[in-house]
């Protein structure tokens, strides 16, 4: 512990340098912007902005483009809360409330609890990080193929209580996320799926085209049939902060979002993207008010942003403690440390401590840096809202498409995305909610590919999940979703409706 | 819009101006050259293409603009740089796996979507020698103990790969068919992955590049037992080429430039003398070392034989392991 210290000691002189200061403030800021450009995401950021790090040492450019990506998750809630435009998966889930709440006047309110969230989450993070990055490491490296699976189950069963329509039409979407995630070339074998030829279409459907699609378009092809209120007028900067009610609402969720996100966020793959829906899942299920979830619940922003910036911290322990990225994004970083004659791996913290420990201190400072630049934004941003409608929507598809091309550069996904938009609209006026759909969408090619793989290891034998001596996380994760799966169901057999009940029937009279 | 495109769109412009009255005498290049990189960002290509690129700009004297093609395991990023107009200004920077598309294509029956034949070589920069490594928890200590014990429980031991037809998973068949073992695929999406899954010994045996998993061979969490280099190679010097160990396999993973079929000799003898240039500066070859590699250059005619033997190998191994059921 004291080594730790002393370790840390000396990251923080490396990392409160002048020089070092202001390369991971150029990171922050370029981060929050290329967050809030929906289609820009952290890992195009990174890429362009690696080759002006070739001139600086490796932990300057390590500093500055980690910056980029921590600093995008601080971004991405903006756009998601005013615009209801998710810049990339992750902030999927702080569009609906997020932007519901925007919609009742609280947009700075939402803007400032998700700043406050992430950074909340970001510092946790860090700490946990600094304390127990070695040994939390080593038992992620434990998730092979069927803890995957399990884990993946156990996210499908949460999806069951995600949405705020009923259980037959959130399985429904979700189902058909799963059918869209099946369209590419089948990885074990080979064969193209469902992709007429396209190439493209080889690699499957994007999550970012579907989601902007989606929630983007949809929502402002349905604007025009209803009334819009033109009255937005600049709000006061007592409206700008949230009441002390709307902060007492979210200091829970926030707490969980940050222990859910981290964990998650350290498991090597992909399973980091679904940090937020997790958290929404959660905090729904403990509210004591979940109705108001999808009508501006303040925890269903605190919660999920909280957890995508844990999980971004999260995904640096496998990455620095082992040399294993997590996913596409920090495998740019570790890219980036290789070309700057760092070898990432489980070396790195006795050969390059001045790299490690200074990195490591610098998300410290970096986190405080976000906060700082982002709480007097708010104002500002909340300021696009009085843009008349006749002149922002345009310019909001506008930068829809143009960000959607800039993802991969191609053009099918601008299709992709301009369907989905229809399909959205279409959607919102049967009322069905497209989250489930994304989540589908997300956890189709994870899912299918960890399930086949585990039983290929297997030679086909499904025991493989329930071998508690080799497999007792994947033994514990499926307990734990049959343990829910017979809580809901013996809840239904005592015939205690609950909520959903309550408010299908609500609904009801409501049409009446 | 990125330093790099606004420099290349302002020096383009200039460049425009300057070069308008002698429009019907200009020198190959009078404006940006884009590299079309098929893999994601950060990957093999792009780790090499960007200093190249750095260095290429002043011999060159124009911007050189790295384009991100992904998709289908490169395929997507070289179908779009064989349909470019052959004037130069697009070329490809691929991979070993390039040769073996239209292989995979006519296993499976589809319309081939491009040969070799799409593309002219124009130098090789890396060929890095790929290395068969065991999980720390395995006893094996020599090639002849892994693969004693692989025949004697076939389809036991699993080895991982990027994914299926690809640059991991060919040299493991070609190995498999020449000693006669029998192993289980885990095909995972990519490079990284293939190495979490024998980090967590999700997987026994991965063949890699030595500079993708040398960090984990140095922190003894791999053990390397065969190399399939011609010569033992310089990062691993005690490590025996397959060669030596009486299996007849070579592989690597190299990493070249290509354009488009059809473009212009001139402009093709350009770019091989900057290259020639490029390779020799410090810079580059410094930026090489650091990713654990050493820059193997070869100009067009050696590239262009090399690459026939390449081709082939990867072809054999596309037929050997054939139509994959499941």
């Amino acid at each position: 512990m004291e080594a730790t210290f002393d370790s840390l000691f000396l990251g923080f002189s490396v990392a409160l340098r002048f020089d070092v200061l202001w390369y991971a403030f150029l990171g922050c800021l370029v981060g929050t912007l290329v967050g809030m450009l929906p289609g820009i995401g952290p890992l195009a950021g990174i890429s362009i902005l690696l080759p002006l790090t070739f001139g600086l040492d490796a932990t300057k450019a390590i500093v500055m483009l980690a910056g980029i990506y921590y600093g995008s998750q601080y971004g991405g809630s903006t756009t998601s809360i005013l615009l209801r435009i998710p810049g990339e998966a992750a902030s999927v889930m702080t569009c609906i409330d997020g932007n519901a709440m925007a919609k009742k006047g609280r947009a700075g309110a939402a803007l400032c609890i998700a700043a406050v969230g992430s950074f909340i989450a970001g510092t946790f993070g860090v700490i946990v990080l600094t304390l127990i990055a070695p040994p939390v490491a080593a038992f992620a490296l434990r998730f092979g193929p069927p803890e995957y699976t399990a884990l993946l189950t156990l996210g499908l069963i949460f999806l069951a209580y995600m949405s705020t329509t009923s259980l037959v039409r959130t399985l429904l979407m979700a189902a058909l996320g799963l059918l869209l995630g099946t369209i590419g070339i089948d990885v074990m074998t080979g064969h193209f799926r469902f992709s007429f030829n396209i190439a493209e279409l080889g690699d499957g459907i994007g999550i970012v085209p579907v989601a902007v699609g989606l929630f983007g378009l949809g929502e402002l092809l349905a604007t025009p049939s209803h009334q819009v209120k033109g009255d937005v007028t600049r709000p006061r900067l007592r409206e700008l902060l949230p009441t002390r009610k709307e902060w007492h609402e979210s200091a829970m969720p926030i707490a969980r979002g940050s222990v859910l996100g981290f964990v998650v966020g350290i498991i090597p793959g992909s399973a980091h993207i679904i940090s937020s829906f997790l958290s929404y899942a959660v905090e729904r299920r403990v509210s004591k008010h979940p109705e108001e979830f999808g009508k501006g619940a303040v925890a269903g922003v605190a919660g999920p942003e909280s957890a995508n910036n844990a999980a971004s911290t999260g995904a640096f322990v496998p990455m620095l403690a082992l040399g294993i990225p997590t996913g596409p994004v920090t495998a740019v970083l570790m890219a980036a440390l290789l070309i700057h004659g760092v070898p990432p791996g489980p070396t790195l913290v006795n050969d390059h401590p001045n790299v490690f420990w200074g990195f490591v201190a610098s998300m410290y400072v970096g986190n405080l840096m976000l906060l700082a630049l982002n709480l007097p934004l708010v104002g500002l941003f909340v300021n696009l809202l009085r843009i008349p409608y006749a002149y922002l929507y345009p310019l909001i598809i506008m930068f829809c498409v143009i960000g959607v091309y800039e993802v991969n550069h191609s053009i099918v996904d601008v299709w992709i995305m301009l369907i989905m938009g229809v399909v959205g609209y279409g959607l919102k006026k049967f009322g069905f909610d497209p989250a489930p759909l994304v989540l589908g969408l997300v956890i189709a090619p994870i899912f299918e590919m960890s399930l086949r793989q585990s039983l290929i290891m297997s030679g086909g034998n499904y025991m493989i999940f329930l071998d508690y001596q080799q497999r007792p996380i994947a033994l514990g994760l499926l307990a734990t979703s049959a343990i829910l799966l017979l809580l809901s169901v013996i809840s239904s057999i005592l015939r205690q409706r609950d909520w959903r009940a309550k408010l299908a029937q609500a609904e009801a009279v409501e049409r009446q | 819009m990125d330093r790099r495109s606004f420099v290349a769109g302002s020096a383009a412009a200039a460049a425009a101006l300057a070069i308008r009255p002698s429009l019907a005498q200009e020198v190959y290049p009078t404006r940006p050259v884009t590299f079309i990189n098929p893999f994601p960002p950060g990957g093999a290509v792009d780790v090499v293409a960007r200093p190249l690129a750095s260095v290429l700009e002043p011999i060159l004297k124009q911007p050189v603009v790295i384009e991100t093609k992904a998709g289908a395991a490169g395929q997507v990023g070289a179908q779009f740089a064989a349909s470019a107009k052959p004037d130069g200004y697009t070329l490809l920077m691929h991979i070993m796996s390039i040769s073996g598309f239209a292989e995979v294509d006519k296993l499976f029956g589809r319309p081939v979507k491009f040969t070799r034949d799409d593309f002219i070589p124009i130098s090789r920069f890396i060929a890095d020698p790929m290395v068969l490594v065991v999980n720390d928890k395995q006893p094996y200590k020599t090639l002849k103990e892994f693969v004693d014990d692989a025949k004697k429980r076939p389809n036991e031991l699993i080895f991982s790969s990027s994914g299926l037809y690809g640059a991991l998973h060919l040299p493991t068949a070609l190995l498999m068919k020449a000693a006669g073992i029998q192993m289980k695929h885990l095909p995972t999406a990519g490079g990284g992955p293939a190495l979490t899954a024998i980090l967590g010994n999700n997987s026994q045996v991965l063949v890699s590049s030595i500079a993708a998993s040398s960090a984990q061979m140095k922190a003894g969490k791999l053990r390397p037992l065969a190399c399939f280099g011609a010569q033992r190679a310089p990062a691993v010097p005690d490590v025996p080429t397959m060669k030596e160990l009486g299996y007849n396999i070579e592989f690597y993973l190299w990493l070249g430039m290509f354009a488009p079929k059809g473009t212009p000799v001139p402009i093709i003898t350009t770019l091989r003398e900057a290259n020639k240039k490029a390779v020799a500066d410090p810079k580059f070859q410094q930026a090489v070392k650091n990713l654990g590699q050493d820059v193997a250059y070869l100009d067009q005619p050696e590239f262009r034989a090399f690459w026939d033997l390449s081709a082939k190998r990867v072809e054999d191994a596309v037929r050997l392991i054939g139509k994959v059921q499941g």
